[in-house]
């Protein structure tokens, strides 16, 4: 077993070393001769090792159960954090290496919470490769992994079942490596046509293309210290704002739209609650926060971007919202518990558990009223869906349990309450920014090491779920027992 | 004919005695032999114990001379074999069976139509040449009545067409003047087909006939003239909004589906719900079994589910079943239905349906207030009579508690009456001839004494049941 595990992370972190590619092109060609051997060691070390263990493994059977998809999958992203923390430590813009797995665990979720104050001092390759990270991570490395090696189609499904988000996991065609496929498909050709409009728009080349990395995975990561804001492009605000809100829909809706059945689409629960909300909160955002008839373009353009920004866990900004009156913070940060739709790149307790949830006290109630009448509930216009209320709601539990833990956690290294709280929700929903002292134009370097560790395992557990890292982590240390 | 009928049940025994009344041959085939004996004693055919799909005894008991082969074993796998087995050898003889599964009725109905459009010379499906669901038929007919305020049963003889049983209310312009007279009043143009009057005696109206308040009179109309029609007989008539169907299982759900296919309206519709008019009914079923109405409720997302029992005090008020507009039971227990719908009439629902087990409880189900009652098995035994009647006759319907059969049938040229006028033929109370449609003509008309009888022209009568001599002047014989 330990064999078959070695071998899929091999294989994905020659998959991550090949990515490297990219900033390694940026940085020849922008000549920044310091970034170049940062990117070329990591990429040939990975290279490597996936070679020898493809040469060993050949002929070997692959055995898969399990037991074992989900320790495995929490293995690797565990891995390639590490592996990706490598060339921001070896550029040596990172002070210490914890730093530079703080980024790089950060990046990989796509919760875009940085460690440095001022990233414009960093390489052009470097900041690139930060927000690549954001775009690996978002619709998962193993489902790449799994869309581009023929090798791990067996078994695979468990794999990006463990990895992907949401209740309700399906496949879209019979071969889950056409699915993974597809889905990619749609991810790149999604990030390209917003790289292109943000470039057409007046952002630099570059810039275009990390912002592109960073909304599709709902990351966070800019290369500006300002973020979006600091390029002064209203047009390419509300871009943004279109994309986040694009990358935080599931992305087998796309799929349906592509092969024709809208009307799914259009009964698609999930994308209603999330369209009403979204809509909702920018409403009562705007209303608040306008402060007279002229600036109602400018505040709405802000609250938009900031609502999409938060709900989809990207965490941009163009605006401190701190600076905003309560009642609009106070919007915001209820945003902090819902997040985006299952399926999607963007992280958080997800739309759908809470149409599940409400649907659910829906019933209850009426069973009040009507104790012999029989109620169903029904997702996706498909009845008979009660089965997932039970799932959910251990979900929402664990969810809100891991909250308190790291909301402990903060308060143990010394954060104020609110920092504490604001920052559990952003670290374990994968948003970035937070409130207090860890607001939008502040950063997490500041904070003590152990903490950072904490809230990386604590971004670890919102990306994949908490199951996967729980469970990676349990048998590590007290589920070992075996059944004989 | 030599008809093969294999199962001995309720239905087969039914049939039995309706095909050996019109001296049919008949061979009544069943592997019970409690059942074998009871039929023997009761019917003059030959009764066989045997399995039904045992080809050697079938045809040692002379299938290859059969006209044709009626399956109504409990197993629908069995009827259809069965026939199956038949035609492999015999394709000859006509096949019927009986198929209760509602996705077996529509898989082999949408076999035939994809079939036909490929192959126009293709066999049926499993040489079956008619499928009898008696579960759709009677929920048509429930479906039907609904349709038209549950004032009556309604026959529908085609598209446009029927024949609705209404009660006489106070206050009708129909009553004293004798039918002769009728055509006097204004805009009426319809024909009686039948009366039963309230003590219970029935009779083919002539010009003379009067009617009293309480009748129940067969009137032949167009299907959209009902609502017309209601206007002279008075009968008393509700708008029907909130209805309770109870019993899940086969009818029920049926019904249902038709209602819910009906009902589709839009959201814009339901928004401004109270514009949409007599279309929207509010739908409440109620069952016993958790199962059958979980099913039902993943099914009919539209449709109010209770699970409880339909006789429990409790639920009933506490769900206000007493002050909904229309009660229709249709769960497989044939007598809790009556009960029902005569209990919940008597505490003020306002119209009742209930599914009965045969025709024969129509008349306990109208003393009981029963407004409209559909027998389950009656419209199985009527439609295989129809198949099976041979000559020309298409459908036969059994109407006033069996006593008169509505017969839909062409006339055959080789008929006596071919050629003559409809006065010349007529035999007053014997029988009347409802609808005439000419071999060339597009649609029924009424005919009149003058209307000259045309070889080939689609013709309805109603008769005597059981006078087969009349139906073969008209339709012929094999």
């Amino acid at each position: 077993m330990a064999f078959s595990f070695l071998r899929i992370l091999t294989y994905v972190l020659g998959l991550v070393g090949t990515s490297l590619l990219l900033p390694l092109g940026v940085a020849i060609w922008k000549g920044e001769a310091a970034a170049v051997p940062a990117f070329l060691a990591p990429m040939l070390t990975g290279w490597c090792v996936a070679i020898t263990f493809w040469l060993l493994a050949r002929g070997r059977p692959r055995v898969f159960d399990v037991q074992h998809a989900f320790g495995t999958v929490g293995g690797i992203w565990v891995a390639i954090c590490l592996f990706g923390a490598l060339p921001l430590y070896f550029s040596g813009g990172f002070p210490t290496f914890t730093d530079a797995v703080f980024e790089s665990v950060s990046g990989f979720t796509t919760t875009g919470a940085s460690v440095l104050s001022d990233v414009e001092s960093l390489p052009a390759s470097v900041n690139l490769w930060r927000c690549e990270t954001h775009w690996l991570g978002g619709l998962g490395v193993i489902a790449l992994a799994v869309a581009l090696i023929p090798l791990l189609g067996i078994g695979g499904f468990r794999l990006i079942k463990a990895e992907t988000t949401g209740p309700d996991k399906a496949k879209l065609t019979s071969l889950i490596a056409n699915t993974a496929k597809t889905l990619w498909f749609i991810y790149l050709a999604l990030t390209a046509a917003q790289a292109l409009l943000l470039w057409r728009v007046g952002m630099p080349p570059l810039d275009s293309l990390a912002h592109a990395f960073s909304t599709m995975g709902t990351g966070g990561f800019s290369t500006r210290n300002a973020s979006v804001g600091a390029f002064g492009l209203p047009a390419a605000e509300w871009i943004c704002t279109v994309f986040m809100l694009l990358a935080s829909v599931n992305f087998t809706l796309y799929y349906r739209v592509l092969t024709g059945r809208l009307g799914e689409v259009a009964h698609d629960s999930e994308l209603r609650t999330f369209m009403a909300l979204v809509l909702g909160a920018v409403a009562l955002a705007t209303a608040v926060e306008c402060r007279s008839w002229e600036c109602l373009g400018s505040t709405l353009r802000a609250v938009a971007f900031q609502v999409s920004s938060i709900v989809s866990t990207t965490g941009f900004m163009t605006d401190d919202y701190l600076a905003w009156r309560p009642a609009a913070q106070v919007t915001i940060f209820l945003l902090f518990f819902i997040g985006g739709c299952s399926g999607s790149t963007a992280g958080g307790i997800k739309v759908i558990r809470w149409t599940i949830l409400g649907k659910q006290l829906r019933n209850e109630l009426r069973r009040i009223l009507h104790p012999h009448e029989i109620f169903t509930l029904s997702i996706n216009g498909c009845p008979g869906r009660e089965t997932f209320v039970p799932v959910v709601a251990s979900f929402v539990f664990v969810y809100m349990m891991l909250v308190l833990a790291t909301t402990f956690m903060g308060a143990l290294a010394g954060l104020d309450v609110l920092t504490a709280f604001t920052g559990a929700l952003s670290m374990v929903g994968n948003v970035g920014p937070a409130f207090g002292q860890l607001g939008p134009t502040a950063n997490y370097g500041t904070l003590a090491a152990p903490l950072k560790w904490f809230y990386m395992f604590a971004m670890l557990a919102g990306r994949l779920e908490i199951y996967t890292l729980l469970i990676l982590v349990g048998r590590a240390c007290f589920l070992r027992r075996r059944v004989v | 004919m030599k008809i093969f009928v294999i199962g001995a049940g309720f239905t087969g025994m039914q049939l039995a005695r309706a095909l050996v009344l019109e001296r049919n041959n008949v061979v009544l085939i069943d592997n019970d032999p409690d059942r074998v004996r009871d039929a023997s004693d009761q019917l003059d055919c030959t009764v066989l114990e045997a399995d039904g799909n045992n080809l050697e005894a079938l045809e040692a008991a002379g299938i290859a001379s059969a006209d044709a082969l009626v399956t109504l074993t409990e197993d629908d796998e069995i009827n259809m074999i069965t026939c199956s087995l038949v035609d492999s050898v015999y394709p000859r003889i006509q096949k019927i069976a009986r198929v209760r599964n509602y996705a077996y009725y529509t898989a082999a109905d949408v076999a035939r139509r994809r079939a036909k459009s490929a192959m126009p010379a293709s066999r049926p499906l499993y040489g079956i040449d008619s499928m009898l669901n008696p579960e759709v038929e009677a929920a048509d007919a429930i479906s039907a009545a609904m349709e038209h305020g549950a004032i009556g049963s309604v026959i529908e003889l085609d598209a446009e067409f029927g024949i609705t049983t209404l009660s006489i209310g106070e206050g009708s312009p129909l009553v004293g003047a004798p039918l002769a007279e009728l055509s006097k009043l204004d805009g009426w143009h319809y024909l009686v087909a039948f009366v039963e009057s309230n003590e219970g005696a029935t009779s083919l109206p002539n010009g003379r006939t009067t009617l009293t308040v309480g009748d129940q009179i067969g009137l032949v109309s167009r299907l959209s003239d009902i609502p017309q029609l209601v206007t002279y007989t008075k009968t008393p008539q509700e708008k029907l909004r909130r209805v309770v169907v109870f019993g899940a299982d086969r009818v029920g759900s049926l019904l249902l589906a038709r209602q819910q296919k009906k009902q589709h309206v839009s959201l814009w519709r339901r928004l401004f719900g109270i514009s949409s008019g007599d279309a929207f009914q509010k739908l409440v079923l109620v069952d016993r079994d958790p199962v059958r109405c979980r099913e039902a409720v993943e099914r009919f997302p539209d449709v109010r589910v209770l699970c409880g029992d339909v006789t429990d005090e409790a639920l009933l008020s506490e769900e206000d079943i007493f002050s909904c507009d229309l009660l229709v039971a249709a769960s497989g227990n044939y007598e809790l239905n009556l009960v029902t719908a005569a209990y919940l009439k008597s505490r003020g629902v306002k119209k009742t349906i209930a599914l009965t087990a045969h025709s024969s409880y129509g008349d306990i189900a109208r003393k009981l207030g029963v407004d409209v009652a559909v027998p389950m098995r009656g419209t199985v035994v009527d439609s295989i009579r129809g198949h099976l009647r041979g000559g020309r006759v298409e459908a036969v319907h059994s109407v006033c508690n069996r006593r008169f059969e509505i017969v839909e049938g062409y006339i055959s040229p080789k008929s006596s009456v071919v050629g003559k006028r409809l006065q010349d033929v007529m035999d007053l109370g014997a029988f009347l001839v409802l609808l005439y449609r000419s071999a060339a003509g597009a649609a029924y008309e009424v005919p009149c004494g003058g209307t000259v009888l045309e070889a080939d022209a689609h013709v309805v009568l109603i008769t005597h049941a059981g006078d087969t001599r009349l139906v073969a002047r008209f339709c012929g014989r094999e």
